[in-house]
């Protein structure tokens, strides 16, 4: 599927969603710690919003089984700050920290409600990207004076093919609100929704190599406005796994059955689509088996 | 060496002119490198960031590689302007060629700006001292009003009462370029003038402090201390008041002016003396390289060639009046119409038709810059055309060539005229040639030299 064309602008101004892996899970075991991890982020952020006065950052964190709103840019310019004062971070980003900690300690809680299901140690990916989705909507909407819209994803975890559905849609209608999603994956395996997210949407892939370079990485690549992407070399995808995950087991699959109405994918003969309700015939393997029985009858006549 | 030369046309060109140690001084203050690095074009801007934890000067070929073939050509501006600015600074080497590496201050000091955010040098006042400060929408009233006179003097001096408190002199160096002085008649506006007009505020704001910064070496003040003062003023927060016993000498007498120019709101109480930036001052750095408009338009273009300006600004009409002809005006519109002759009138005055049609889009009301196009193909056309009109007739200098002697001797100095290209029409069939001038005594040589 060939990427869409984004937008063209005339100056840098950027919106950055900025969606950030705080799988507890993955944390546990990576070679850099979530402090480090965070002080290369902090600085990146510092950076893209030194670039230009009217630029913004939103950052949602993408926790096990919630995901919320950190920061915002646009909510804390213009006000001074006086309780960070004496703390030594800058003003800032002492909400920010904050705020993940309690967001942190909030989506443990959750996931220890829901208990121990089997489930892959992935992020809620698709509700960080349609929060994205609905606030770069709302930016939209504000008038035709507005920075210009990106994402970027922040990821470690494994993906979870029972979000397949969600985060397709997603990037779809990223895809129509031509906002690239740009993704930086520093886990251990392949990451076949963040490879098809900018493959679709039109942005930049990347797996950082050393993680301790991880800022750099980001100033290169991911600071990179959407005017100036014209004419900057910028990492291209090679080879996308564009593999599925069928709808009933939410396992993926290279070969499978789909509904002719609304393309769902299944991975075995069902009597009806589970998402729109048509009815499906015979399956066509069935078919061929007793048509190659007639097949042999044919010839008398 | 940069390989586009400097001409001193807008703030950013002042500063990357000034002698190097103060710009290398100035490069001490961290808000004034966050200010610069703003400026910078986009490319540039990308640069610095991927330089900025390098400590080793990178080749310029390896940068070369960073953008793609259509970039080319932004790749040079970028290094141009980075090398203007003593930010980049050039290292040749016979063997290994040119490389670059970051200016070690201008480094340091980003990278402490983006690891610990910036301290301003003065905090804003507590409001505990019931001291009442104005509300934002009132503070943005006040720089509008003051502004507002501000121009409305710069043009119209002669005729009007003193609106403002700038001297005498003062005016008289804002109008260098925009006025002339004719005897008969009051001043009248230049060209450039006209222009300045139709800029949108932050240049001309820059063009404004860019002409007093020059005028402040006669008046004794060092123009790199006026630079770092207001590129640091373009830090503070619109509306917090600060309190003036944090400022040098100097720099009380700048905000003083700056007050006539509405950036700065004075006001006193009974101990202290402060100031309140207002948004003029805040978007100081928003646009210091090119003029990027994002305020709220109030011109609707119909395409019957009348215009409804939602305005009451004095200032406005003014601008208005200089390309269309005004009908009428109402407590809240101003009704105007687009005929021919107020764009000729226009076009007399110099300005172009470019500059009246990025005027009407960049200041088109919101309802009709969500239309595609924001303002009515026939009316830009139109305007394109009626400029046209004025530019039928290009003259050029020529000599007109006759009675060649023979047909070899005509083509002979057709080839010849072309071979330096001046030839500018010929007609084989009567042996005619017209020929510019610039080329008609190496012609007649040659015509002396085939004739023998």
């Amino acid at each position: 599927m060939p990427s869409v064309a984004s937008k063209q602008y005339s100056d840098d101004v950027s919106l950055l969603v900025l969606l950030l892996d705080t799988n507890p899970l993955f944390w546990s075991n990576t070679s850099i710690t979530f402090s480090q991890f965070l002080s290369h982020v902090l600085a990146f952020l510092n950076a893209v919003l030194g670039l230009n006065q009217l630029n913004q950052v939103v950052v949602i964190a993408t926790g096990y089984s919630s995901c919320d709103y950190i920061y915002d840019s646009s909510l804390t310019s213009n006000h001074g700050n006086f309780e960070s004062r004496g703390t030594g971070m800058p003003p800032l980003f002492a909400s920010l920290l904050k705020k993940l900690e309690d967001f942190v300690t909030k989506d443990e809680e959750l996931s220890r409600e829901e208990g121990h299901e089997d489930r892959t140690p992935s992020c809620l990916l698709s509700g960080s990207l349609s929060m994205a989705l609905c606030y770069i909507q709302r930016v939209f909407r504000s008038g035709h004076i507005h920075p210009q819209p990106r994402i970027l994803c922040l990821q470690g975890s494994p993906d979870g093919p029972e979000q397949y559905v969600a985060v397709m849609n997603s990037i779809f209608s990223a895809q129509r609100l031509m906002v690239p999603i740009d993704s930086c994956y520093i886990g251990v395996q392949n990451s076949a929704f963040l490879q098809q997210a900018s493959y679709i949407t039109g942005g930049v892939h990347h797996t950082p190599k050393q993680l301790d370079g991880l800022f750099q990485y980001l100033t290169t690549i991911f600071a990179t406005d959407l005017h100036s992407r014209g004419f900057v070399q910028l990492p291209k995808p090679i080879g996308v796994d564009f593999r599925a995950s069928c709808f009933c087991h939410k396992k993926t699959i290279d070969m499978g059955y789909i509904c002719s109405v609304c393309l769902s994918i299944f991975c075995e003969h069902h009597k009806k689509c589970s998402t729109c309700g048509s009815v499906f015939g015979q399956s066509k393997l069935d078919e061929a088996s007793s048509v190659s029985d007639k097949k042999r009858k044919a010839p008398h006549t | 060496m940069p390989q586009v030369k400097i001409i001193a046309k807008n703030f950013m060109d002042m500063v990357a002119s000034l002698p190097a140690i103060k710009l290398d001084k100035l490069y001490n203050n961290v808000f004034i490198c966050e200010a610069i690095l703003r400026s910078l074009p986009p490319l540039a801007k990308k640069y610095v960031l991927q330089m900025l934890y390098i400590d080793v000067p990178v080749p310029s070929t390896m940068m070369e590689e960073w953008v793609l073939a259509d970039g080319a050509s932004k790749h040079r501006v970028a290094i141009d302007r980075l090398i203007q600015l003593r930010i980049f600074s050039e290292i040749v080497d016979r063997k290994r060629g040119t490389s670059y590496s970051l200016n070690r201050t201008f480094q340091n000091n980003l990278q402490k700006h983006i690891i610990s955010g910036g301290v301003l040098p003065r905090e804003p006042m507590n409001s505990d001292n019931a001291i009442k400060l104005p509300s934002l929408q009132e503070l943005e009233a006040y720089a509008n009003k003051k502004w507002e006179s501000f121009l409305l003097q710069l043009i119209n001096s002669g005729h009007g009462e003193k609106l403002t408190g700038i001297s005498e002199s003062m005016m008289k160096i804002f109008q260098r370029g925009l006025l002339s002085q004719r005897d008969k008649d009051g001043p009248r506006l230049t060209e450039s003038g006209f222009q300045f007009l139709l800029m949108d505020t932050n240049a001309q704001l820059w063009y404004i402090i860019r002409e007093y910064i020059s005028n402040a070496e006669e008046r004794n003040v060092e123009p790199a201390d006026l630079i770092s003062f207001l590129l640091e003023l373009s830090f503070h927060v619109t509306g917090e008041a600060y309190n003036s016993n944090t400022l040098t000498e100097v720099q009380r007498k700048t905000l003083k002016d700056l007050e006539d120019l509405g950036l700065v709101k004075l006001q006193q109480g009974m101990k202290d003396s402060w100031f309140i930036p207002t948004k003029l001052a805040t978007n100081l750095s928003v646009s210091l390289a090119d003029s990027s408009s994002r305020k709220e338009g109030f011109v609707v273009m119909e395409t019957n060639f009348r215009m409804y300006a939602y305005s009451t600004s004095k200032l406005q009409c003014e601008i208005l009046r200089l390309f269309a002809r005004i009908e009428y005006q109402l407590p809240n519109l101003i009704a105007c119409a687009i005929t021919k002759e107020s764009l000729y009138n226009a076009f007399d005055n110099g300005i172009t038709s470019d500059q009246i049609i990025t005027f009407l889009q960049q200041n088109s009301h919101p309802r009709c810059a969500d239309r595609v196009p924001s303002i009515p193909e026939n009316v830009t056309d139109q305007i394109r055309l009626w400029e046209g009109d004025l530019k039928r007739i290009e003259m050029t200098q020529a000599h007109f060539y006759d009675e060649f002697p023979s047909k070899d001797v005509f083509e002979a100095a057709c080839d010849f005229a072309r071979e330096w290209g001046g030839l500018l029409w010929e007609d084989s069939k009567r042996m005619r040639l017209v020929v510019k001038s610039e080329i008609h005594n190496q012609m007649r040589e040659f015509l002396h030299t085939q004739s023998k």
